[in-house]
Formats: structure tokens, sequence, C-alpha cells
């Protein structure tokens, strides 16, 4: 098989995997080496769905022991398979990096033959692209769940990020559709991987040649609309992963179906919108001080989908508006919609020198469409008087989501597994858009 | 009124200010020589650039005012914006008064146009690291063709000189008619113009096709997305890109 034909099936058989960042990672070139990292991560170009390519994205194999539901490339699935051979998993890294085509490798793979045996594969590639190409640009290497902790700890020497997918919310999900994987397998590495990270943190604080592990950190990712799960559930999920495992990114992956069967939901289009939501409020989480039981309580598990999670928060607690723009702290100025880090940082430091006024706070970027109705400046309120929360509600909503919310009822999740000798796929398809 | 015009070099907007200063004057603008409209009730002061004047100020600016702040003005400079000589001179001017802490007074709008270009410029230094393009040419050097917006040539070139040291390299600013040749370690930005077609090495057009068809493969069908690919990619950097984005239509 020859390379053209195998990067076609590999590198699109990698695409759903969201992860493409290459920040985080300052990695140095060597004398005579190629390459090095860029902190906040370079964005090489953007593909035609809109998402931006960093690392060249490819499996090592796509042959697979296991037989996830959800997957394309399960045991049982019927596509063309190919393996890369370390080499040229190499060459083509090296060679793209030097036309700047990207910033470096994300290499994952299926589980071949059991997970030792990828994981010794993946390491011998990036061994060699470490010590025989002395490439040093930025390398993205999936860990894959069940692998033997040495194996991790050997791997996590040459790359800068690693990162085990959770891919399903829940222990019941995965049960039901990826019955080869447990909790166990997916959370013992992620655990081993961030002692690992902290232990050579501390080595570098005494030594200052003292080896790298991992330095750009660990991510993972879910897969969202593939099992019930609710978006609270999900949001505690990602909280306690970045407060007990610092993990850099929770990546959400809008369930695209890629294959029928009964323990699946039947759905016509990618929930888009949820997972855009999940992002908004995953932001929330990490650099907007808010939690997630703030967003989101049992009695309301979901995320709206017409209006964006902070905005939703911010009307749940009207009693806390309006706040002065000339003396709220940082931490209150964050949580007001159409504020965000940039201009929020931008009044603590103009506001030290002299008072705000309203203008300026449009020239900050201030989306003063959403802000107005939740501030005050100079002692001013500038939002519409004597509003009730619902009436807010729709001010604040986008106009397009009119149209867009007869469009998203396609979206919506049918368990097809309820009645699954009711449906046809067909069937469901119909009954979704309504159409008779 | 009096209007200061410079030669257009960052030297020339450094002497005009000093000139500004030592002549005890308060230009109401300072114009590149280029931009210039003649207008009968205005006053043009044409300014010889001189590099031990422009140094002195570049010294005074880090001196007096902070390093940050002579970055701030040479990428609102590299804007090339027509405004911006006088909102470099501006803030340079609040800057002495100020120290350092003319960076906070953004509420100037001086302050904030300076800081809004530098931000511009160094937004596209950004997107053009990765942008760039390199071809391998027969005789074994990479050339890459580019025309951004703003003059970022000087600011992107200490990054591959850093990341590929090894490699002979050619970043040319087709618009401008500059570009940067770098060689064994050096670099140098020399006024430069190509015609003809390129020689390309053969293995180039290998990995040209499959980065070509890895592009078109990693797009999720169901996700297409043209509006959020050119809010990230405006077509306008298209032009030098081997991969050819927008092709897929949502299916």
């Amino acid at each position: 098989m020859d390379l053209h034909t195998k990067l076609k099936i590999l590198g699109a058989a990698a695409k759903y995997d969201v992860s493409c960042s290459s920040s985080g990672s300052s990695r140095r070139n060597r004398p005579g080496g190629l390459g090095n990292a860029s902190l906040p991560g370079i964005c090489h170009s953007w593909s035609d769905d809109g998402r931006c390519i960093s690392l060249l994205k490819i499996l090592f194999t796509n042959r697979c022991a296991f037989n996830c539901l959800y997957c394309v490339n399960r045991a049982t699935a019927d596509v063309p398979r190919a393996t890369f051979t370390p080499d040229e998993v190499a060459q083509l890294t090296i060679n793209f990096y030097k036309r700047n085509y990207i910033e470096g490798l994300f290499l994952s793979s299926a589980v071949y033959k059991n997970p030792n045996y990828t994981m010794e594969l993946l390491i011998t590639t990036v061994r060699k692209l470490r010590n025989e190409y002395h490439f040093n640009g930025y390398i993205h290497l999936k860990a894959i769940p069940g692998a033997d902790p040495l194996l991790i700890a050997e791997a996590g020497k040459y790359v800068d990020r690693m990162s085990v997918n959770i891919e399903l919310p829940s222990s019941q999900g995965l049960q039901l559709l990826a019955p080869q994987k447990d909790r166990d397998s997916i959370i013992r590495p992620m655990g081993f991987i961030h002692s690992k990270i902290l232990q050579a943190r501390e080595e570098r604080k005494l030594y200052k040649n003292a080896p790298l592990f991992v330095p750009a950190g660990q991510t993972t990712q879910l897969i969202v609309g593939a099992t019930p799960d609710n978006d609270l559930r999900i949001l505690r999920l990602s909280e306690s992963l970045y407060k007990r495992f610092s993990l850099k990114r929770v990546y959400y992956s809008a369930y695209v179906p890629v294959t029928q069967h009964p323990n699946l939901p039947a759905i016509a289009s990618p929930p888009l919108m949820r997972e855009h939501r999940l992002y908004q409020a995953d932001w929330l989480l990490r650099v907007y001080g808010f939690k997630a039981d703030e967003l989101l309580d049992e009695t309301q598990p979901l995320l709206d989908t017409e209006l964006d999670p902070k905005s939703a928060w911010a009307l749940k607690n009207l009693h806390l508006f309006p706040v002065e723009v000339n003396r709220a702290d940082y931490e209150m100025l964050l949580r007001v919609p159409g504020i965000g880090v940039r201009s929020a940082k931008r009044i603590i430091a103009a506001r030290r020198y002299s008072s705000i006024d309203f203008e300026t706070l449009k020239r900050f970027g201030v989306v003063l469409k959403r802000a107005r109705h939740f501030i005050t400046c100079r002692g001013k309120f500038y939002g519409e008087r004597n509003i009730n929360e619902s009436a807010l509600y729709q001010m604040l909503k986008p106009a397009s989501t009119q149209q867009k919310a007869i469009s998203s009822t396609g979206e919506q999740l049918t368990f097809s597994f309820l009645y699954p000798h009711v449906f046809q796929p067909e069937d469901v398809h119909t009954v979704i858009t309504g159409e008779m | 009124m009096v209007y200061y015009i410079y030669d257009g070099s960052f030297e020339g907007l450094l002497t005009a200010i000093y000139e500004a200063y030592y002549r005890r004057e308060t230009p109401e603008k300072i114009l590149s020589s280029d931009n210039v409209q003649n207008s009968l009730f205005i006053k043009y002061v044409h300014i010889n650039t001189d590099q031990e004047k422009a140094q002195r100020v570049y010294d005074a600016i880090v001196q007096k005012i902070s390093p940050s702040a002579a970055k701030n003005a040479l990428y609102a400079f590299l804007s090339e914006a027509q405004d911006a000589g006088t909102a470099i001179y501006r803030y340079l001017k609040l800057g002495w008064k100020m120290g350092k802490s003319v960076d906070s007074a953004l509420a100037e709008p001086h302050v904030f146009r300076v800081h809004a270009l530098r931000k511009k410029v160094s937004q596209e230094a950004g997107k053009m690291l990765g942008l760039v393009r390199f071809r391998l040419l027969k005789s074994g050097v990479y050339y890459a063709p580019i025309e951004p917006d703003f003059n970022i040539l000087g600011i992107i070139a200490p990054h591959f000189k850093k990341r590929m040291p090894n490699q002979d390299w050619i970043i040319h600013d087709v618009k401008r008619k500059l570009a940067a040749f770098y060689s064994q370690g050096q670099y140098a930005i020399v006024p430069f113009e190509f015609k003809g077609a390129l020689s390309l090495d053969d293995e180039e057009f290998d990995y040209q096709t499959l980065w070509k068809e890895y592009f078109q493969n990693i797009a999720i069908k169901s996700r297409i997305n043209p509006r959020l690919q050119r809010q990230f990619m405006p077509v306008r950097y298209w032009k030098y890109l081997i991969e050819t984005p927008g092709t897929q239509a949502k299916s």
C-alpha cells in the first residue's frame, strides 16, 4: 500500500479526535535539530469544517481489537485498514514540518493486538523522531487505555502532551457502548500521568536539566450525545478532572453518527449547539471562576441552547446586579454577561487612572448589548427599567435563534434503543423532521 | 498648523519626534511622505532622517518609559496606518510624562490607538507564523511567498531562524518587494523581486499532493462550515497556500 492511500485512510480515521492545540510547551530546539514548540501554540490551517489544523493528526493504525459501537474503526466495521511504519510517520512529520504545514505530530492509534503492543509501537515512533530525526517540534501522543504504566512513563519522556480519551461520561455508557473499556482503565493512566508530571516539575525546580515529562500537560475528550448523560453530569465530571488531575482541557465532541446500532441514538445531525454551549460552560469553569453547580442543578440539568450559560446564570441571579464598573472587583466583572477577560482587565487597568465612562466601555470591547442590563457606569444605569426576567431573556437571546430553533429540532436526541422494534432507522428520521 | 513629514522609515519617525521636542513645536500630525495631500493652510516641515537622533529617542523610550513601549511603538509603526505616526508621537509624549504606567491609561485615545494597532500587527504576525508555506526548490532552498496586510517580515523571521536553523530559506513579501534570506545562522531583509516560474524539487510535488489530500480528508463532512473557516483564515491569505480551502460544500 502506498503512502498516499495510508495517509488518506489514517488521516480520515483520526479526524473525530477534536484536540488540535499545540500550546503549553516551550521545548527549545537543540543544535543540529529541527523545530521547537511555541508556548501559545500556532494554528497552520483551517479545514472546511472550520476546525484548526495545527498538528498532523493521524492514527498509527486503524486495525482495532476493540469494538466500541460509536467508533468508525471498531473491529467489526467494514472499512479499509492500514498501518504506518515508524519511519513513514517520521518522514511525513519532518517533511511537512520543514514546509511549515504543521506544528508537530498528533499520534493516536487503534488498539492493535493489545494495548501494550500498540503503546510500544507508538513509543518506537516518537523515540525515533526525537533521537534519530532530531525533531524538537510538538508531539501529542494518545495513551492507550489499559497500557502498562511503565510504557506510559517511557512515552512521556519524548512527548509534549498526552491524552487519554474518556469518550463516554459515565460507566453505564461505557458498558453499553464500549464493553472492552472500563472506567478504571481510563482514570488510572490519567492519575499516573498527573503524578509523574508533578514529580518532574519538582525535579526541575532542583535540577535545571532534569528531564521533561509531558510539559504541556494532559487533556481528554468526551463524546456528547451518544449516551443519555445530561450536561450537569458532564460538567461535574470536567470540573473534577480539572481539580483532581489538573487537566489542561476537556474537549467535547458532538456525536457524529457513523454507524447504526440499537444501543446508539438515532440522530439526524450532530448536536453542535449543545457542544458549543458545553464549551462555553467549560470556559466559565476554567477561566471565569464558575462552579458546575452554579450553572446547572438537578431541576435544570441541561444548558439552555437558546442562551449562553453566562447570561443564563445572570438571569437566575438578578439580585446581584447591576454592578458599578468603576468599583466592582475583577471576579464580579468577569461574571457580567458581555464582559470577557480582556475587557475586564482593561477596565481594571484603566480605572486606576481615571473613572470610566460609557463610551470608553464600548472601545474596550464590552458587548454593551448584553452588558448594559447588568452594569451601572458612574452610577447611571443604561438598561431597560422595570423589566422582568422573561422579557430580559427575550432581549438577550440572539435574534437568529428564531430560525435555528426550527432546524435544531432535528438535533434533539431520540433514543431508538428504547423502541428498537418499532422504529426502523428511516422511520426515526421522518419522525424527527416531522414530515410524514 | 504644522505637519511633520518623514521619509517612511521608523528612524525617520523617531527623528521627527526628536525635532518636535528640540524645536519646541507640537506638530498637529506626523505623516509618512507617501501619505501627504497638499493643503494651502498647513505648513509642511520635511524631516531629514538622522540615525543618531533616532537612536537617542529610542533609548529615551526604553529608559524613561519602558521596553514594551518601544515594542508598542515599533509594531504600531509597522501597521503602516496613516495615523500611526501621529498616534505614536502623542503616545510617547504622554509616556515621557507618565512613565511606564502610560500603558494602563487606556482611556486616552492615542494610547488606545497605539495598542489597537500593535494588537492588529501582532495578530497578523501570529497568524502568518502558521500560514507561511515553504516550497522546496531545485537549488535546495525553501521559498515562501506571502502578502500580509502589515509589514511583518521582520517580526516573523526570527521565529523561523530558531525553528529551522539547518535549512536555507527565503520568505518573500511579494507586495512590499522585500524578502528575508536565511542561511547558516543569519538572515537579512533586503529589497527583492522575483520574476518567472519556480523550479521545484522533484519530491516537492509528492509532499504537496500528500498535504492536499490530507487537508481534504480531515474535514468532517457533517460539520462543514465555510463561514467559520473564513473567519479564522480570511480569503486574502489563501493565495499562497498549498491546500485549497473552501472546496467542500455541505452535503
